[in-house]
């Protein structure tokens, strides 16, 4: 009888394990359990939001002040480079019509926000953000900071969203160089923290050190245009026909409070 | 079946270790911190005379499993049986010195490790951190900690 209670749940557990790496039917249930289980976060998060209150109190309204007109600064700043930025963007769809490209720069509908929790798991790099189904986040949006691509939303409760980073070993992006459109796909690395591989690029391939790849858009999971990594170097030895690309990102989550994500507009 | 109090303290436990499991620390520290959950189980199971304990520690696996985003039944199967281990042992854990309770503690953490590791590379491949495998010590060393306020926490 004692062997029986625990062959059961050891019988379940295996049953489980094998439904959930190959097949979907249990996403429902997890999307519901998380959801029930998004209060801890708000737990979690309390002594930080605690501080930042204290801070704001604190905060002398001359400091305020000189925030505000950095802040406004960096804004017409930040104006001025988008009117050069739409100029390409014409620029760049007339181009692609004299060339008959089907090829159009995406428009995208943006949303802030605020990062919770870093990484639950040992053996998978995550992030939670304080948006989720009641904010019209949905699976699959793609997440950036201000240097570039941070990761891709993979669970969503109604109040938080779970997000992929890029270095997460199961994580695979498609991608191209900014320089001379060479594709790739890049994936995670378990042992660097930080890190991403680029395989299979053939070796007579034009890639050189601090060289920028973007997402390409192609699949359709992700928009294209936005920085993924740099590359950090460059492996010809581990394949005899291919050559091995290391990319650092281009993002920095040491300091990322804020992030912005990205879904494309339905009109 | 679990009483009322069992309930509460189990509860309470739960809650907790999923908080303390929530928090971030520096990747370093996250990669070489203990199984949570396991160590304050063990705690519940040591102390409580309930009969429901595979079933708890199925549950509660599935839960976190759940909240950490991972393969379904991956953390349940390893505290099911890491369970199984120190219910084996439950009479000489609970007379034991704190350095035999903190060997045990150790074992059941490697068998935790060892089954996490087997479900996780069997589904994802080689991708780990080899930080993980110190996860054992580190619950060892911490399981005076964890006892000491688990016992404040179930006055």
């Amino acid at each position: 009888m004692r062997l029986l209670k625990l062959f059961v749940p050891i019988f379940l557990s295996i049953i489980l394990i094998v439904l959930d790496a190959r097949f979907s039917y249990l996403d429902n249930f997890k999307r519901f359990t998380l959801t029930l289980l998004s209060p801890i976060y708000l737990v979690v998060d309390l002594p930080s939001q605690v501080i930042d209150w204290v801070n704001d109190k604190g905060s002398e309204n001359e400091l305020l002040v000189s925030q505000n007109d950095y802040l406004e600064g960096q804004l017409i700043e930040l104006k001025a480079k988008l009117q050069t930025y739409n100029n390409l963007t014409l620029e760049n769809q007339k181009l692609s019509n004299l060339l008959e490209s089907s090829y159009l720069l995406p428009d995208h509908n943006v949303k802030l926000a605020r990062i919770k929790s870093i990484s639950q798991s040992r053996l998978s790099k995550k992030i939670i953000i304080n948006k989720g189904l009641n904010d019209g986040v949905t699976l699959s949006d793609l997440i950036i900071g201000s240097d570039g691509v941070v990761g891709q939303v993979t669970e969503v409760t109604p109040m938080y969203s779970t997000v992929r980073l890029l270095s997460d070993p199961t994580q695979h992006m498609p991608v191209k160089n900014s320089r001379n459109g060479i594709r790739g796909i890049t994936k995670g690395l378990a042992s660097n923290d930080r890190g991403m591989i680029l395989k299979y690029i053939p070796l007579e391939s034009d890639i050189k050190l601090g060289d920028i790849f973007m997402t390409s858009g192609i699949g359709n999971s992700y928009p294209p245009g936005y920085s993924v990594g740099r590359v950090k170097s460059i492996d010809e030895n581990l394949d005899p026909s291919f050559m091995t690309v290391y990319l650092e990102p281009t993002q920095n989550l040491n300091r990322l409070e804020l992030v912005l994500i990205i879904e494309e507009k339905n009109d | 079946m679990i009483n009322q109090s069992q309930f509460i303290l189990l509860l309470k436990i739960t809650v907790l270790a999923f908080i303390v499991g929530a928090i971030a620390l520096p990747s370093l520290i996250e990669m070489v911190s203990p199984f949570w959950l396991l160590l304050f189980f063990i705690y519940w199971l040591i102390y409580s005379d309930s009969n429901g304990i595979y079933s708890s520690a199925f549950v509660l696996g599935i839960l976190l499993d759940v909240f950490q985003g991972g393969i379904l039944g991956q953390n349940a199967l390893a505290l099911v049986i890491s369970s199984a281990f120190i219910l084996s042992v439950k009479k000489s854990f609970f007379v034991s010195n704190l350095t035999t309770q903190q060997v045990y503690v150790f074992i059941a953490s490697l068998i935790y490790l060892i089954v996490f590791l087997i479900t996780h590379i069997s589904v994802q491949g080689l991708q780990i951190q080899w930080l993980v495998l110190f996860v054992p010590f580190t619950g060892a060393i911490l399981w005076p900690v964890v006892r000491f306020l688990l016992a404040k926490l179930k006055q």
